[in-house]
């Protein structure tokens, strides 16, 4: 089961740092936002919305961690990290779109990470 | 004193503090007055006699990251000069509380974005005023420029 629930922080990580790193070299040759960054960006939202839910169904479970506060807060911003990096990239023409999409990326794996800290029963 | 309607820069009129580079500087900058706006939140509302200095500081950093990415997305000559004064005093605060977290630990039992100068955020908010003031200052420069 762990094994399970821990597949898909560390997809998360893996495809947000391969996100980022894909971005940042789309930013370093000088392109701008394209199809597949928010392709990319999709599934990076799909893959944070099954989190939400399978975190979702642990707090229904009736255990929670002693700072629900901060894991209520994590589940409403998960989700609207790539919409918002992806509306912000968009408004972009130059290069810099794509680093936008490289921060939400980064951030990404950095909320797993986090998420694993305020709960550690959250596997990365 | 440069007034945009009289003096029409060259460049396209989107040109502004917030696009180009500055499109990552705001994006970062929203993301930094997001998260320590909902964190001192939560340190204030939950455990305020835990960490009373910190927990304020914290509030300040994120009072000081919302004007700063609110003024450089705004990008006005006026919003420039509060972009400036709001990455300065960020710069300062975070050597200052920097140097403070590391000189006397037991004031601060709980972190703070600014404590041991970021490092809890890669460093991130060391970096960032050195990159937004670099950046309003290409722009102090042009618009001194343009107005000759």
């Amino acid at each position: 089961m762990s094994s399970v629930n821990g597949a898909v922080p560390t997809t998360i990580i893996v495809a947000g740092l391969a996100l980022a790193g894909y971005a940042l070299l789309m930013t370093a040759l000088n392109r701008r936002m394209s199809v597949i960054l928010l392709g990319a960006l999709g599934v990076l939202e799909i893959l944070l919305l099954v989190e939400v839910g399978i975190i979702v169904a642990k707090l229904a479970g009736g255990t929670h961690p002693a700072s629900l506060a901060t894991l209520i807060g994590y589940l409403i911003a998960m989700p609207l990290v790539p919409v918002a990096a992806g509306f912000w990239g968009l408004l972009e023409r130059t290069r810099w779109g794509p680093a936008v999409i490289a921060v939400a990326g980064l951030v990404a794996a950095v909320l797993m990470v986090r998420l694993h800290q305020i709960w550690p029963i959250i596997h990365v | 004193m440069s007034d945009p309607a009289t003096s029409p820069e060259p460049a396209a009129r989107a040109d502004s503090t917030r696009t180009g580079p500055g499109r990552l500087l705001v994006a970062v900058y929203g993301l930094f007055a997001l998260s320590a706006s909902a964190r001192a939140g939560v340190q204030i509302a939950t455990k305020f006699g835990h960490a009373p200095v910190a927990y304020v500081l914290s509030a300040f950093a994120a009072v000081v990251y919302i004007l700063a990415t609110v003024t450089l997305a705004v990008g006005s000559p006026v919003a420039r000069r509060i972009a400036i004064v709001s990455c300065s005093v960020e710069l300062a605060g975070v050597l200052a509380v920097g140097t403070w977290s590391l000189a006397d630990p037991a004031t601060f039992p709980d972190a703070t974005v600014w404590s041991g100068y970021g490092s809890g955020y890669g460093f991130v908010p060391l970096v960032l005023p050195v990159f937004g003031l670099l950046w309003l200052r290409r722009w102090t420069r042009r618009a001194r420029a343009s107005t000759g």
